[in-house]
């Protein structure tokens, strides 16, 4: 052990040395500062490494309130947690009900028991704790994750896009809107139980114009409907059931005042809501509705949500001068041999409007657009526009359309 | 130099020739045919169309058939009201589905007065009352009904006749190696059998279609050509049960049987 003088001299002795190289009294003030720095800058390593230890040891210790960390979701970039997957590995594995509760309990929003809304946020944390509070998760606009549901991120943002099928609800909808199912539909099943009569009333046009207005997209009026034909017997159930019109695929969007707005509305849309199937298939017959996958086929990517291309335009369901009567299945010849939606199309050939758009029918309904009469103005304007809009119209008719008019 | 030209004048005629070949989306395959198909019976002095029956298409003709046509006139079927009654189905419910020819209750509305009105079908009525218990709401637990009723009274019938069908089918598919095609008539007694391979066929309805006092079960023979639709239009398949000597046909009619509890 050195005793304290020695020490002393030995401090000297650097000083000295130290001084020696320095020529004036204005640089040894300047070194002193320096050298006081120095130390400063020492003791605060110092101190910052001895703070970064006892953090990293308390870290260390097992946490036996949280979930273990097998159960937990693997960190990943955040865009990865921005799109949900059912198809994911995991996602697979659960049971619909694992997350979807049916019915949905604190959120129903219809007048009937649905699946209205998404999961909970429990369905989500109880995997996901390490996307959602992280200090990573915080950095830059809040947890990624949210944005699966809500329309922003952040504990204070409970605004929420549409869930599933985009409602009236006025929620916001995703700005592209894609698919994760396709649905699977036996259409030649349910043609067997229900059948395939036109809901009509014999009084004519106003008859169809009320149908119109009553088939405008809505629960209450989808799941049962008027349907006597000659006010004697009760008539079969029908597609319209399902199939209401629907007013996005109009071809004129605004009818112009006073006209008759119901063939501005064209075309039926497909079932927008699970209570066209739960008033059926609600239980015990299957698919019940706690049997998702009944109905929602997974596919492996996202799918576009494409709507079917319209030919004939121009057509009106309960349009047509109102003398569109027929039953569904005269005019959709296919619809009852169909047994998956996979490649169908909702098309009618041309034989099936010249059963009564034609000259000799003229007799019968006097105030008919016929196919030889339009086949008159092609040869004149070059395009058939009772039908058809222009992008169809100014094509040369196909051989079946000259089939049609023999 | 001379050759050259003709090169390009016989280039720019193909390309404005070429759009002619260019096949329309609606334009048929024309090596393809189609039936339509007509379906009545006639009931006293009345004909009457066959509305809401399936039919199924059969590759082969009878004679190819032969055996597969036998098994389908033996298939033993119980009659709706036989079945409902077996079932212990009250009158009012029978009452109901004969009204509109119906083989479930999915086939019409359940209107309110056969749920709780004067014609009101006590099946109908007990299934009215669970619904109520659960959803709370008188109008949905009227347009809920059926999913209260006991799988016998809803679709038993319905379910029995599809099974001794898919057995038939199954037989068929076997026999002709061909994914049998099967339409169903509309109000008018019509349907059509579309995108078929010209060829003889035997169309059949597999299982008896109860008309009024009667069963009727057909099997009738068709040999289709690539036609397009209209033309197959102006010249129908009419199944009758009646002679007809154009059609080649077998047709067993049978009275339905009456039936007790």
């Amino acid at each position: 052990m050195k005793s304290e003088p020695q020490r002393t001299q030995r401090a000297s002795q650097r000083n000295t040395e130290t001084f020696s190289s320095v020529p004036s009294a204005k640089s040894s003030a300047n070194s002193a500062v320096k050298s006081h720095a120095r130390y400063s800058l020492l003791l605060i390593i110092i101190t910052g490494c001895a703070i970064a230890v006892v953090t990293a040891q308390t870290r260390r210790r097992p946490r036996t309130s949280k979930p273990a960390p097998q159960q937990q979701a693997p960190r990943g970039s955040a865009i990865k947690y921005s799109r949900f997957l059912h198809s994911s590995e995991k996602h697979e594995s659960l049971a619909c009900n694992a997350c979807h509760k049916i019915p949905t309990a604190w959120t129903a929003k219809r007048d009937f028991p649905d699946v209205a809304d998404f999961p909970d946020h429990e369905a989500c944390v109880r995997c996901h704790r390490q996307q959602f509070f992280t200090r990573q998760s915080f950095a830059g606009t809040g947890p990624t994750i949210c944005t699966v549901c809500h329309v922003r991120a952040g504990p204070r943002e409970d605004g929420r896009f549409a869930f599933g099928n985009p409602n009236n609800a006025g929620q916001t909808t995703k700005p592209k809107p894609e698919w994760q199912f396709a649905i699977d539909f036996p259409h030649d099943k349910h043609q067997n139980v229900i059948a395939s009569m036109r809901p009509f009333d014999p009084a004519g046009r106003k008859g169809a114009l009320a149908y119109a207005r009553a088939s405008a997209p809505s629960f209450a009026r989808a799941a049962f409907r008027e349907s006597t034909i000659d006010g004697k017997n009760p008539d079969y159930n029908n597609c319209s059931i399902c199939h209401v019109t629907d007013r996005t695929w109009a071809v004129f969007p605004l009818a112009p005042g006073g006209s008759d707005t119901a063939k501005y509305y064209v075309y039926k849309g497909s079932p927008r809501s699970h209570g066209d199937c739960f008033n059926c298939h609600w239980k015990a017959l299957e698919p019940v509705a706690s049997n998702c996958g009944g109905c929602h086929k997974l596919s492996d990517k996202f799918q576009p949500l494409e709507q079917p291309k319209r030919i004939s335009a121009k057509f009106a369901h309960e349009g047509g001068k109102g003398e569109h009567v027929m039953e569904c299945t005269t005019c959709h010849i296919n619809i009852t041999r169909a047994s998956t939606l996979r490649g169908l199309t909702p098309d009618v050939p041309i034989a099936a409007c010249t059963t009564c758009h034609k000259d000799n029918k003229k007799i019968t309904y006097p105030k008919i657009t016929t196919i030889e009469e339009e086949f008159e103005q092609y040869k004149k304007t070059s395009s058939c526009s009772y039908c058809h809009t222009s992008d169809v119209g100014k094509k040369k008719p196909p051989a079946s359309h000259d089939a049609a008019a023999q | 130099m001379a050759i050259r030209t003709a090169l390009v004048i016989a280039a720019f005629a193909c390309c404005l020739i070429a759009p002619c070949f260019v096949v329309h989306p609606q334009t048929p395959q024309t090596n393809r045919g189609v039936i339509r198909l007509k379906v009545k019976f006639k009931s006293g002095d009345v004909t009457k169309e066959l509305a809401r029956k399936r039919f199924f298409l059969i590759k082969g003709s009878l004679e190819e058939n032969k055996s597969l046509i036998e098994k389908i006139k033996q298939t033993e079927v119980t009659s709706r009201e036989c079945y409902y009654r077996s079932k212990g189905a009250s009158e009012a419910l029978l009452k109901w589905l004969k009204q509109s020819d119906c083989e479930s209750v999915y086939c019409r509305e359940i209107e309110e007065k056969y749920v709780t009105g004067s014609e009101a079908v006590p099946e109908f009525k007990a299934a009215y009352d669970e619904g109520l218990r659960d959803f709370k709401s008188p109008e949905l637990a009227r347009r809920w009904l059926t999913v209260n009723l006991s799988s016998d009274i809803r679709s038993g019938f319905y379910n029995q006749q599809q099974r001794t069908i898919d057995a038939l089918v199954a037989q068929a598919e076997s026999s002709t190696k061909t994914r049998m095609l099967s339409v169903m008539t509309d109000r008018k007694g019509t349907a059509y059998l579309t995108d078929i391979e010209p060829g003889t066929y035997v169309v059949s309805n597999l299982v008896g279609s109860e008309t009024e006092n009667t069963r009727i079960l057909w099997a009738c023979e068709r040999e289709v050509k690539a036609a397009d639709l209209a033309v197959a239009m102006k010249r129908p398949l009419t199944l009758s049960n009646e002679k007809d000597p154009k059609v080649k046909c077998e047709i067993v009619e049978q009275p339905l049987p009456v039936c007790t509890r």
